[in-house]
């Protein structure tokens, strides 16, 4: 009797009384009041300056997010973090499923994932010096390459523009995609694969019905997180690009904390701009999420 | 309900049902194919070389020191080894790196473990609550922290222990976007409504599960999140110079002065290796095997 | 199975209490205890030929005052800058005081943030003195968050950098210099036009980003006054930083002393006293031989200022730290680090000043300084139209 029966996984178990939401929620308390008292409490004075212009009330810094160089700050912000995050979810995933179910001595797995952990924080000054040691002008890989007879610097590349940045960002972002997806690739049994296999599917049935289902959801939240940490970052751009690209990050530290402009409810509002964009990325992912549930289900 | 085994339902619960139904198999482990082993390694070696040229340049550069023409490779690391304000930085921050797991852990993990269970609708909010930490400049943080705690009615900023237990609260918030997306990526792959069934049927109370049932088979994803928290505390700057907090690593890095050629390098290096040491260390002390997900009855 | 398994966990936890022994070790690395020698402090009455100058005694009843507060906390102060490091051992030294110091790599705009964040915190994290930018002095001023005071040498500041009320005062200049790594540059730049030259081409760099930070905006500026512009408009700056770009010659990213001993940025524009004091430090750490040139036009003064917190937690503290600063002692202490002291005019024509420091200063002659207003004008042309006149903006 081969039915087509649709698992909902939901409905495979005993269904919650509705009411019982409305309690439900209190488990989160310590949750939240740790987060309003040492993040919304605290940063309150940001989304209240943003909305002061020279002590006065005012949406003026909001009206304001829409000139000078501000709009193709979000955008590049955006096109890198977005960049990276796919490249870094795709690239990580790769790697941690190398380590963890690719047949490499377990020892390996261990060091991968230590070196990821240190590796996902290595950001800033010095990994952007780290790269212009290697594929600065005068870098080692450079150096290497022009030995070999090709000069990367002849065309367009240049380490600080956004290609180079790119690259950079990938060195913290592929060990956090590692770190996070390897609990579930975990997840995955080898047994399941060859139940799979014994049940006559190829490998690229078992990824499509088994394995892609089960990962999808945490693929897809680790690369919202991966696009949140890019999005954040400034130190490494600073100092790698500082002077030639526009990332919403360093126009929000110049205006807050520059020796110069020091208009810090226009940097404020652009941080809220951020809060948004964060919002409607998770409200994208869901979506995403569970549309995708539906289809690779089907 | 037995059912002949290729009519079983095909999805993801299909597979595990037919693997729990199946008996393990004593047959001696067919090996992989070889071209998924090759791919592997392809993949492990290119990936060495993206992150490990970067280090290598960085060390190649640390080395060159040539005071009066006379190569001296070890120059710069004798400085910075005889300062034993690295060593005071490194021990603080990793203190305070520990505290902050523990911490972040003992307030995501029951909640990540909620949401999932009771209150699914939640879950963006939560997300996104989560994920603010990127969004707010670091300064603009700590200089919050410092105006609602500072002055009255708290008055925390005055003495040592307040100051530190004002960083490390704030070190928990910069580790909530990994630590709650370690957990949740790891409490998706296991079956948390069964095992807390199963648990409560056999009268376990909310707690006894929690530090029974979950934390444990946590593991790999509590080591990542453990990982990615310690990284962040050794590395932050910001908070921790705004705080007077000179004795942390970052406060530290700062002094040694925009003016050295080499000894930055240096630092980088060391740091780098003595922190992949300490998480070495973590991953022994939480090496329990690779942990299997405890299907109550199955096996 | 037991046993074997435990080794590495009672090792690791060995390893952890030996972190956590050093981590509860001394604290507070900046608390030097009183009396105490700093290494390398010359002895008062400098040696060489010329002039000398007397330690720096404390004024009694402010020295007990101050003693009851215990400490001084300061805001970016790096100890390479202008050889705050030394001030600040001399200082400790003389008065027994503490010094808590925080954010060295901080900006002007965090100092004056520090002061408001803190106001009603009574903590070290309340910065007591601040050394911010000529124009957030009288910013800071409008906002109310300097304290007026007038130290003893007051008579000898100049009126134009000092505000009348004894709120902000001046407290060093440098002018803008070549810092030259002579391992990849043979040919050495001496002028502001040679930096066009095809053979710099990708060899020039700022140290800092023109739209955020001082010194990089000032250093546009002060390329403009040598590209035939004035004081009142900085464009021709842009346009000559913009036909750099166009030649190739200007490299992105920010330049530091890491950047310049490894030859990506072998040639970098910034302060005299931080270009000197990158040579002495690669000398020190076995790099490469390192030339700062100070061209001979566009000679631009940055002047810096001094204010006391209205918050601080420590008045008498700061109040000391600012006689001390303003003392012959501390005034030359800024001079052995290649900054022109605000009292320079002063010390030399009383005799204050050692030959041999004399000797290492660069040649500033024909400096000028921009008045507040001009210095607004051109921050304002520079950090808003940067992108769009220089254009650096990379595609790829």
């Amino acid at each position: 009797m081969a039915e087509a029966v649709v698992i909902d996984e939901r409905g495979a178990l005993p269904a919650r009384p509705a009411r019982s939401f409305g309690w439900a929620w209190l488990g989160l308390l310590p949750f939240f009041a740790f987060s309003i008292a040492f993040m919304f409490l605290p940063t309150s004075y940001l989304v209240i300056g943003s909305l002061l212009k020279d002590g006065q009330p005012s949406l003026q810094n909001y009206a304001d997010l829409n000139t000078g160089i501000i709009p193709s700050a979000f955008m590049t912000s955006i096109e890198i973090s977005l960049v990276t995050a796919i490249a870094g979810g795709i690239l990580g995933f790769l790697l941690a499923y190398a380590i963890i179910l690719g047949g490499l001595p377990h020892w390996l797995r261990t060091g991968v994932m230590t070196f990821s952990g240190v590796a996902s924080n290595f950001a800033g000054v010095p990994l952007a010096l780290a790269f212009v040691f290697t594929l600065g002008q005068l870098g080692v890989v450079t150096v290497l390459l022009q030995g070999l007879g090709f000069n990367i610097y002849e065309g367009n590349f240049r380490l600080t523009g956004k290609f180079g940045l790119e690259l950079v960002y990938l060195y913290f972002q592929i060990p956090l995609m590692v770190l996070i997806i390897a609990p579930a690739i975990d997840g995955l049994k080898k047994d399941w694969r060859e139940a799979a296999e014994n049940m006559g599917a190829t490998p690229a049935v078992y990824w499509r019905r088994v394995a892609l289902p089960i990962l999808t959801p945490s693929i897809l939240g680790t690369m919202v997180l991966l696009f949140g940490n890019a999005f954040g970052a400034q130190a490494t751009a600073y100092q790698l690009t500082g002077g030639t690209l526009n990332i919403i990050t360093l126009v929000i530290s110049s205006q807050i904390r520059g020796d110069v402009l020091h208009n810090p409810g226009l940097g404020f509002a652009a941080a809220m701009g951020m809060v948004a964009i964060m919002a409607v990325s998770i409200g994208l992912y869901t979506v995403f999420q569970r549309r995708a549930e539906r289809w690779l289900r089907s | 309900m037995t059912q002949g085994r290729s009519s079983a339902p095909f999805g993801p619960l299909g597979v595990m049902r037919n693997w729990l139904r199946s008996a393990p198999s004593t047959a001696p482990r067919q090996r992989r194919s070889g071209a998924s082993h090759v791919v592997s390694w392809v993949i492990l070696i290119l990936a060495i070389l993206y992150f490990f040229v970067p280090l290598l340049a960085t060390f190649l550069h640390s080395i060159k020191p040539r005071p009066n023409d006379i190569p001296d490779p070890t120059l710069a690391y004798r400085q910075v080894l005889a300062d034993e304000g690295f060593f005071i930085g490194l021990g603080y921050s990793f203190l305070a790196g520990i505290i902050t797991i523990i911490i972040s852990l003992l307030i995501i993990v029951p909640t990540a473990y909620w949401v999932r269970l009771k209150v699914p609708r939640l879950r963006p909010v939560v997300e996104f609550v989560t994920l603010m930490p990127f969004v707010v400049p670091p300064v603009v943080f700590v200089f919050g922290l410092i105006r609602t705690y500072g002055g009255p009615p708290f008055g925390l900023l005055s003495t040592n222990a307040g100051s530190d237990f004002v960083l490390v609260a704030a070190y928990v918030i910069l580790s909530f976007p990994y630590m709650y997306r370690a957990v949740d990526t790891g409490l998706a792959a296991i079956d948390v409504r069964t095992l807390t069934e199963a648990s409560q049927s056999l009268g376990a109370s909310w707690t006894r599960i929690l530090l029974r049932v979950i934390f444990p088979n946590l593991r790999t994803a509590i080591l990542s999140g453990a990982f990615l928290t310690l990284a962040i505390v050794v590395g932050e700057y910001t908070i921790a110079t705004y705080l007077a907090r000179n004795q942390a690593f970052g406060p530290y890095l700062s002094l040694l002065g925009r003016s050295a050629p080499y000894t930055p390098a240096v630092v980088t290096l060391i740091s780098f290796a003595l922190t992949w040491i300490a998480m070495g260390m973590i991953a022994l002390l939480g090496r329990g095997g690779r942990q299997g997900v405890q299907v109550a009855g199955a096996r | 199975m037991i046993r074997t398994r435990s080794l590495p966990r009672l090792l690791t936890l060995g390893a952890a209490l030996v972190f956590v022994a050093a981590a509860c070790g001394p604290s507070g690395s900046s608390a030097g205890p009183g009396g105490t020698t700093p290494g390398g402090t010359t002895p008062a009455g400098s040696a060489g030929a010329g002039g000398s100058y007397e330690q720096f005694t404390p004024d009694a009843a402010l020295l007990a005052a101050a003693k009851t507060e215990g400490t001084l906390t300061t805001i970016a102060l790096p100890h390479d800058w202008c050889n705050y490091g030394e001030v600040i051992e001399t200082f400790k030294a003389r008065t027994g005081l503490a010094v808590n110091e925080l954010d060295p790599l901080a900006g002007s705009g965090d100092e004056i943030e520090a002061i408001k964040a803190n106001q009603n915190n009574p903590g070290p994290q309340a910065p007591d003195v601040i050394d911010v930018g000529l124009a957030f002095g009288p910013s800071s001023k409008t906002e109310g968050l300097l304290e007026n005071y007038k130290v003893a040498t007051w008579d000898t500041i100049d009126a134009t950098n000092k505000d009348a009320d004894g709120a902000w005062y001046g407290d060093y200049y440098g002018v803008f210099a070549f810092e030259v790594n002579t391992q990849v540059i043979t040919n050495v730049p001496k002028d502001w036009p040679d930096l066009l030259k095809d053979e710099y081409k990708g060899k020039i760099a700022l140290a800092g980003d023109p739209r955020t930070s001082s010194q990089a905006i000032l250093a546009v500026y002060a390329a403009g006054l040598a590209n035939g512009g004035s004081l009142d408009d900085a464009t021709n700056g842009l346009d000559f930083f913009k036909q750099l770009n166009d030649k190739g010659n200007l490299l992105g990213g920010i330049a530091n002393a890491t950047t310049v001993a490894a030859g990506e940025t072998p040639i970098t524009i910034r302060w005299t006293y931080n270009a000197h004091a990158g040579r002495d430090a690669s000398a020190a750490a076995g790099g490469p031989k390192i030339e700062v040139v100070v061209p001979t036009s566009g000679r631009f003064g940055g002047v810096y200022v001094q204010g006391i917190s209205k918050f601080a937690p420590h008045k008498n503290a700061a109040k000391l730290w600012e006689e001390f600063l303003y003392s012959d002692e501390g005034q030359n202490l800024w001079l052995k680090g290649y900054c022109h002291p605000i009292r320079y005019p002063d010390l030399v024509a009383k005799n204050k000043v050692p030959a041999d420091q004399l000797a290492k200063l660069p040649d500033v002659a024909g400096t000028v300084f921009p008045s507040l207003a001009q210095l607004d004008a051109a921050r304002t042309l520079i950090t808003t139209k940067w992108d769009s006149v220089v254009g650096l903006n990379i595609a790829e």
